[in-house]
């Protein structure tokens, strides 16, 4: 890419443009900078798309917080956690509970008379009850459009603005919250809104208010612990302790002014208040128990039945590949054996063995490689996690905080036990608020981006949808690639060879994202003629995950060497 | 590519240009508010820019693929079917039947009934759809097939047979017209992604299904060469949008007119007597396009000839072709169409005054009536006046003009007029868009809403209500008449006539959408909500008429 070597050159023809705009200096023309940074035009734009796809595919999701709906409205609270008809039962904590039942209680006569409210195994519903949780999704969503304006407003200089304007469009037109919210069905547009609220108070040093949105993110949505520990070293450090001894002052009165207690004392009663109002009507029912039995099924499997891209689905993998190995090379038979030591025994069945190919979750998932267990994947997160937070604890600024929350999303996304690719935007979220910090950066933040986008495609499986998700996220790619390439700022050591061809290298993979795509999508569109592509399924399905999955460890890699490495930007 | 080009022109050669054209000094920056701006700010610079206009277009894909997820007319009532059964039908009798029988196979059920490229394009995609699913042509067996594979195989073609010739014809002619009249350069990237997001067509197209765009953008292609004075490529493209749907014969008589005007030498020196004016008259000209005409039209028709021949010079073929394509025997006014007779049928009862053969010959002298005095005064003034020189923006606007004119004429006073042929007269009217100031742009803007308004009871029964109301909210945005921020397109300032107009047209719909929606109609006239919106768009289409009508009687 020329873009890289010439970064220096680019900026001079800004200059001579034909829209005026004073650099580096609050704007003081015409068009207030509030104005100029609104993000209303795209939020408008973006209801087109919205409301479009609300008639088309949507996954049992819908049906799933359709019955967290009807449970809300017709049973008292202490039975919310009880209630079992159907089989999606609501399994999101407190306070989603209490916005679905707020959403119910906005429900319209018709959309009742649909059969939104009823508590059945299995949902019957038409589209009045569609277009309903369809507009609930898209009106939830200004939560996320009023944290990235606030977010916009909150930068001071003309520069700095335009940065985070970027950051925010990309946000606010993501493929992945297109295509998991208003396609496949989810809330995470409020969610991620209120995760934005979050980083904004860090990135103002509103301990205290950041302290309480995660709070409130946690009520939400569980999935948010993953985080918790970034966020709790960074209070921690950054809050609760004050890390300067005082030579003046003698040992104990150094350890005491060590803790902040009067910010202990605020923090705590802030964090304490949010959930008591999450979770106290529930113990005061004394339903806790099947609460948190709801919240934490350890019932499930290592992987899903499409392999989110990450460590395991790279692991599952080279253990196909193995079997194939074992099946076809005779030689092989011992020498695997020794090494790995598995039950051979197991590999006779043949019909275990096609079912555990196809990707149906059974009992044996692994047949040479050792099986991992939920203890195992949990020590490699938290390790990872960890790791990421020493140097948060010393340096907890703003920077420091998001780069750690950034790992600690990588390390369960990668790690973590039965994850799902829906996961991948608790990365791409904080790590698009770091990306204009440095050109370093980008590498790893594309590599991310395109992977983890492309990784969901599976998810809307559906011919109609296929134009859109493709064109969608390849559209949503060129912008972005050229509006951060735009404004990134330039790290201070130009040169060094071994961050160009990184770059290159992503470039490359990224591309070869393309014929992936053309390549599964043929399977998919020869389905119906060719009899042996239908048995393939599963190898299409495989070949997204391992390709995507790649990808993302290696932007993880790439990312994590900044973050340890490059001390110029933190 | 034509967008490396695409740097700015000199500030010195663009005083130069705006001394040039005075009257269009406002029009540097049409769209320099318009909320597109939010999302091309990091392609202003020039050698981004072609990166912005592949941007726009490929998110109209984006735009129609999501349309498509909606319903096209007849799906799911089985018994009726529509134009999308239509299309797969003869998709499907194409492939498995010789050419001979395609105009004559069981004429009940959907027989083929538009011009001979029609034909070809369905046997074309027929033959990709049976390659990849047999079962969705299988001749009779496939009748009212419905699943999701043919359907959004058939969405599909369509956005495929609009990339390939819609939108290459609209960035051609963009660009031809932008060339001339100087235009910023972003400014006509926008423009390109308001006509290809236009939301009548894409609601017709994508959602009630319909191939209109191959026919518009091959008249388009016939524009372009126009502007470029090349008149024998000209006709030949305009006889190819004849040969896809017959509407395109809206265009048919000033096209006539136009070439026939330019078939003059030097006429602006030697109109002084009008001897030599008839003198100057290029015949040899003529004559080619004459033979370009012929030629192409044979060849079109080749295989119907060849047929013909083979049994032995029976021409019954052709004549089957002609029968079923311009459907005489069908009744005057089809449905209720915001049109002349349907609107004023309300008062006067025709069918009680007339009888049947008076009535043709009266909605024939009215058609001429409002067609021939127009083109005679654009001949008149292609010929005489001196301000049109070749190469002057005028001849540009008075082409654009005429053949909006021309075929407002047709779709207002000719009978049969279905209400997606508005698309037609819409066309050239969007191309003038460029042509002038902010003050088209507004009424231009304005039309299109009309236009997609007047079309509502057939989306509605296509149930695309909520696609109609977002393609609008899309269009407008595009536009910049929806703007949150400042500058909103939608009213214009300067002049109480139109401003009048247009907040009433605006009210006028509003009402019609809410008693729509909310309240039934009188049992006595069960039609009376469809009535309201005939007779609005009719009013509202008269006017735009009669404006255009003036634009061209003051250009000078």
């Amino acid at each position: 890419m020329a873009k890289t070597s010439t970064g220096a050159a680019m900026s001079l023809p800004r200059e001579v443009q034909s829209k005026p705009e004073p650099k580096d200096q609050p704007s003081s023309s015409s068009p207030s900078p509030t104005d100029q940074f609104s993000l209303l035009n795209i939020w408008l734009i973006l209801l087109a798309p919205k409301l479009l796809v609300a008639v088309g595919y949507h996954s049992t999701d819908f049906d799933v917080h359709r019955n967290w709906l009807a449970i809300t409205h017709n049973l008292p609270l202490s039975q919310w956690y009880v209630e079992a008809t159907s089989q999606w039962t609501l399994d999101y904590p407190p306070f989603f509970a209490y916005f679905e039942w707020f959403l119910s209680q906005l429900v319209p006569a018709p959309v009742k008379a649909d059969g939104c409210l009823q508590i059945v195994p299995v949902g019957n519903y038409g589209l009045p009850t569609i277009y309903f949780q369809r507009a609930t999704v898209i009106a939830s969503e200004l939560v996320l459009f009023v944290a990235l304006q606030w977010f916009i407003n909150t930068c001071q200089l003309y520069l700095s603005k335009k940065r985070a304007y970027a950051i925010a469009a990309s946000l606010a037109l993501s493929p992945g919250l297109m295509l998991i919210d208003h396609i496949h069905f989810q809330y995470n547009g409020m969610m991620y809104g209120i995760l934005v609220l979050m980083l904004n108070c860090a990135r103002l040093d509103q301990h205290l208010m950041c302290g309480f949105w995660f709070a409130v993110l946690l009520c939400f949505k569980h999935i948010y612990l993953y985080l918790a520990p970034a966020v709790f070293v960074y209070l921690l450090s950054g809050y609760c302790l004050s890390l300067k001894y005082d030579n003046k002052k003698s040992l104990v009165n150094n350890v005491v002014g060590l803790i902040q207690w009067t910010n202990c004392l605020k923090l705590g009663l802030v964090v304490a208040s949010v959930f008591t109002v999450a979770f106290g009507p529930f113990a005061y029912y004394g339903v806790l128990p099947q609460l948190f039995s709801r919240l934490f099924p350890f019932s499930r499997g290592l992987t899903h039945a499409y392999w989110a891209p990450n460590i395991w689905a790279i692991y599952l993998f080279v253990d196909r590949v193995l079997i194939q190995v074992y099946k076809s090379v005779p030689l092989s038979r011992t020498i695997l054996q020794r090494v790995f030591q598995f039950n051979a025994g197991l590999l006779s069945n043949p019909d275990m063995l096609n079912k555990s190919t196809r990707g149906i979750v059974g009992d044996i998932e692994f047949f040479i490689l050792p099986t991992i267990t939920p203890q195992i994947t949990f020590i490699l997160t938290l390790f990872y996690q960890i790791m990421a937070l020493i140097p948060l604890f010393f340096q907890p600024n703003y920077k420091r905080f998001v780069g750690a929350l950034v790992l600690c999303g990588y390390a369960s996304f990668l790690f973590g036990w039965h994850v799902h690719e829906k996961a991948i935007l608790i990365v791409i979220f904080p790590i698009t608020f770091l990306v204009c910090n440095s050109k370093s950066l980008l590498a790893p933040f594309n590599l991310l981006v395109s992977c983890g986008y492309v990784s969901l495609f599976p998810l809307i499986f559906t011919p109609g949808e296929w134009i859109f998700k493709v064109t969608f996220t390849f559209m949503w790619f060129v912008i972005f690639y050229v509006a951060f390439n735009a404004v990134v700022k330039l790290p201070k050591n130009v040169g060094g060879s071994s961050g160009i061809m990184f770059h290159r290298l992503t470039q490359l993979y990224i591309l070869g994202l393309v014929p992936l795509i053309l390549f599964t999508s043929m399977m998919d569109l020869f389905e119906s003629k060719y009899e042996f592509l239908r048995k393939l399924e599963f190898l299409k399905l495989m070949l997204i995950s391992v390709y995507t999955a790649l990808g993302i460890i290696s932007s993880w890699n790439g990312f994590s060497w900044l973050y340890f490495v490059d001390e110029t930007l933190w | 590519m034509a967008a490396a080009g695409g740097a700015k022109p000199s500030s010195s050669k663009k005083s130069k240009k705006a001394v040039l054209n005075k009257s269009r000094k406002g029009n540097l920056h049409v769209f320099q508010d318009a909320p597109i701006y939010d999302l091309l700010k990091y392609f202003d610079r020039a050698p981004d820019q072609w990166a912005a206009r592949y941007i726009l277009i490929f998110s109209t894909i984006i735009l129609k693929s999501a349309v498509g997820l909606g319903s096209y007319l007849g799906e799911g009532q089985l018994p009726i079917h529509g134009d999308f059964e239509a299309q797969r039908h003869w998709m499907e009798i194409t492939n498995h039947l010789p050419v001979s029988q395609w105009y004559f196979f069981d004429l009940e059920y959907w027989g083929l009934d538009y011009p001979p490229l029609t034909a070809y394009h369905s046997y074309i995609f027929g033959k990709l759809g049976l390659f990849l699913n047999w079962s969705w042509f299988a001749l009779n067996d496939s009748r009212g097939i419905e699943n999701p594979g043919i359907k959004y195989f058939m969405r599909f073609l369509v956005i495929i047979s609009d990339f390939i010739v819609y939108g290459p014809a609209l960035i051609h002619v963009l660009s031809l017209i932008g060339k001339r009249f100087n235009m910023n350069r972003i400014d006509h990237i926008v423009f390109t992604a308001a006509f290809l997001c236009q939301p009548g067509l894409i609601l017709i197209d994508n959602g009630h299904f319909q191939y209109n765009s191959v026919m518009l953008g091959l008249f388009l292609f016939a524009v372009a060469e126009l502007i470029r004075e090349n008149y024998i490529l000209a006709s030949i493209w305009f006889v190819l949008a004849i040969n896809f749907k017959q509407m395109a014969l809206y265009y048919a008589p000033f096209i006539f007119t136009y070439i026939l005007a330019n078939m003059f030498y030097n006429y602006y020196d030697v109109s002084k007597s009008y001897r030599q004016l008839i003198r100057s008259f290029n015949f040899a000209k003529v004559f080619l396009v004459g033979i370009a005409v012929l030629l192409t039209q044979v060849v079109l028709l080749l295989p119907f000839i060849w047929i013909s021949f083979e049994n032995g010079f029976t021409f019954d073929i052709l004549r089957q072709i002609v029968i079923r394509v311009f459907p005489f025997q069908r009744g005057l006014f089809e449905d209720k169409v915001a049109n002349f007779w349907c609107t004023t049928n309300l008062v006067i009862k025709y069918r009680e005054l007339f009888t049947l053969p008076q009535l043709t010959r009266l909605l024939l002298l009215l058609t001429l009536a409002s067609i021939i005095p127009p083109n005679l005064l654009i001949a008149w003034k292609l010929l005489m006046n001196k301000k049109f020189t070749k190469n002057s923006t005028h001849r540009i606007v008075i082409l654009l003009l005429g053949f909006a004119i021309t075929s407002w004429g047709f779709f207002l006073f000719s009978f049969q007029v279905h209400e997606k042929s508005v698309l037609v007269p819409l066309m050239p009217t969007l191309l003038l868009a460029l042509t002038r100031d902010r003050f088209d742009l507004v009424l231009i803007q304005w039309i299109i809403n009309v236009t997609s308004f007047s079309m509502y009871p057939l989306l509605k029964k296509d149930n695309l209500v909520l696609q109609y109301f977002t393609c609008l909210l899309v269009s407008n945005w595009i536009m910049g008449a929806l703007n949150v921020k400042k500058n909103t397109l939608m009213i214009p300032k300067d002049s109480l006539f139109w401003k009048l107009i247009i907040v009433s047209s605006y009210v006028a719909m509003l009402t019609y959408h809410i008693s729509d929606q909310f309240l039934a109609p009188p049992a006595r006239y069960p039609d009376l909500w469809l009535i309201l919106n005939t007779t609005i768009s009719f009013a509202y289409f008269g006017i735009f008429w009669l404006w255009l009508l003036y634009r061209a009687y003051v250009l000078n």
